[in-house]
């Protein structure tokens, strides 16, 4: 046999390994896990590439459980439960609670009370902790709101107080805390691409496998049941983006429709024009709970003082606004990688 | 003008030839050929994380599955193209809402009884985007 024929046969042997990796290692982006957790009330899917991805998934949907069992409102034993039971006695709830109650804090503050975990005994009145809807009387929703505000919660140490009659929900960045959690378990385990969903919230990392960005739709609140009822798509890599809409919890009563994010100031669910609001932010550490806390307040704030309070710089973040009137506000860090939705009936506007 | 003897093929060129064709088919069965192909179609039942079974469709003739879990009762049925949740006693009764599903990806869940019934193998759902927000 020649040269030629010898180097020929070398050649496409070389092609094999080439192809098929003979070396043994595993390719990151084929080495795929992907598993469901019901927590927090919601369906969630955990998804990591890289030759960690399966230790990266269990890890995540470990503290996911562990934050579930801490955070929740509702399981009698943890201790935000016995916070809100300690008839305004101190509670040792430990660092991470006193520093989530602190950022909670921060971002009442930043957003002039549209955010605020202390709205928990409201929303427990109009039923929808409970799934046992009501509309509360006027002179029951002041005296609850009386209890209302960041002034009645206490913190020393790593233990917390509230006044009597004032209790805490965190559930209005639990999800978002997770997902901030979540990417640092898989930064641990060198994940290089991933999708984290948490219910409305989604953390992508890195790009697909296929070099393209992740392609994240947004839920059109008019269609809130069809899958392929969406009001835009966004073509996102290494962030978060978190989506707060009326359509997600309502209840009916006499002809009118009530929503579950209610308004600090009201008592009632927010009257703002808005039917969603997402909020999108880089992965940087702690924006999974930012984009978790401004979904909801810049909601109840509306249009005109959500976009004001994007241009005040205060937060780093881009917004899609989805008003009653059929219009997709977007703002401009968006534009790009940005998909309308032409047969959805929504006009589209980009706002610097 | 006449060609080289040199150039003619020989058996020993035919066979070098067979053998690179052999490989390239085989690499491209590796590469491309052992991806997800054709594998049967399989709902997957998992109760609060833990997957409690397997059920293949092409083994389902309009077959009823009970589901218990979380204090529920979910009865499912199977065929061999589709599941669906029949009915449930859970107070949302989002599992029946979701309908019938046919293809790989899918799932229907149960909040309140903590289960997912998820389809696997077959063809995969094409939605055009890799996730829904809101």
């Amino acid at each position: 046999m020649g040269v030629k024929r010898i180097t020929a046969l070398l050649l496409a042997a070389l092609a094999v390994c080439g192809l098929t990796g003979c070396g043994g290692t595993r390719d990151p982006d084929e080495a795929q896990e992907s598993i469901q957790v019901i927590a927090m009330d919601t369906a969630m899917v955990l998804t990591a590439y890289g030759e960690e991805s399966t230790r990266a998934v269990y890890d995540a949907e470990e503290e996911v459980r562990r934050l579930d069992a801490l955070l929740s409102r509702t399981s009698g034993s943890s201790e935000i439960s016995m916070l809100n039971g300690a008839g305004g006695e101190m509670v040792p709830v430990g660092a991470e609670i006193c520093t989530l109650i602190q950022t909670a804090g921060d971002f009442t503050e930043a957003t002039g009370g549209a955010f605020d975990i202390t709205i928990a005994p409201v929303v427990s009145a109009w039923g929808f902790t409970t799934d046992s809807y009501q509309v509360p009387d006027r002179e029951a929703l002041q005296t609850l709101l009386e209890s209302v505000g960041m002034e009645h919660v206490h913190l020393s140490g790593g233990s917390a107080r509230l006044d009597p009659g004032t209790m805490i929900d965190l559930g209005g960045i639990a999800k978002g805390y997770t997902a901030d959690r979540v990417a640092e378990i898989f930064q641990e385990h060198a994940v290089p691409r991933g999708k984290v969903e948490l219910g409305g919230n989604i953390l992508v990392i890195g790009d697909k496998p296929d070099g393209t960005a992740w392609r994240v739709g947004v839920q059109d609140p008019k269609h809130p049941d069809e899958a392929d009822g969406l009001v835009c798509v966004l073509n996102l890599t290494d962030a978060f983006a978190v989506t707060s809409g009326s359509y997600q919890r309502y209840f009916e009563q006499d002809g009118k429709r009530y929503h579950h994010i209610i308004d600090p100031a009201t008592g009632c669910p927010a009257d703002s024009g808005l039917t969603s609001v997402t909020v999108v932010a880089d992965s940087a550490q702690g924006n999974g709970t930012m984009c978790d806390a401004l979904s909801t307040a810049l909601f109840v704030m509306g249009e005109d003082k959500a976009l004001d309070f994007w241009r005040s710089g205060v937060c780093d973040f881009q917004l899609v606004l989805v008003t009653e009137d059929g219009r997709v506000v977007v703002t401009e860090g968006l534009k790009d990688g940005f998909v309308e939705m032409e047969e959805s009936g929504y006009t589209y506007e980009f706002v610097s | 003008m006449n060609s080289s003897p040199k150039l003619r093929p020989g058996l020993w060129d035919a066979l070098v030839v067979l053998v690179v064709a052999a490989l390239a088919v085989g690499c491209a069965w590796t590469v491309w050929g052992g991806q997800d192909r054709g594998t049967e179609l399989t709902a997957v039942v998992s109760v609060d994380g833990v997957e409690t079974e397997r059920l293949p469709l092409k083994e389902a003739d309009g077959t009823e599955r009970t589901i218990q879990a979380g204090g529920y009762t979910l009865r499912l049925r199977l065929t061999e193209t589709e599941v669906w949740v029949e009915s449930a006693d859970c107070p949302t009764q989002d599992c029946v809402h979701t309908g019938h599903i046919s293809r790989g990806g899918q799932s229907i869940v149960c909040l309140p009884a903590r289960v997912i019934i998820q389809l696997e193998g077959g063809e995969r759902v094409d939605t055009g985007v890799d996730a829904v927000i809101g």
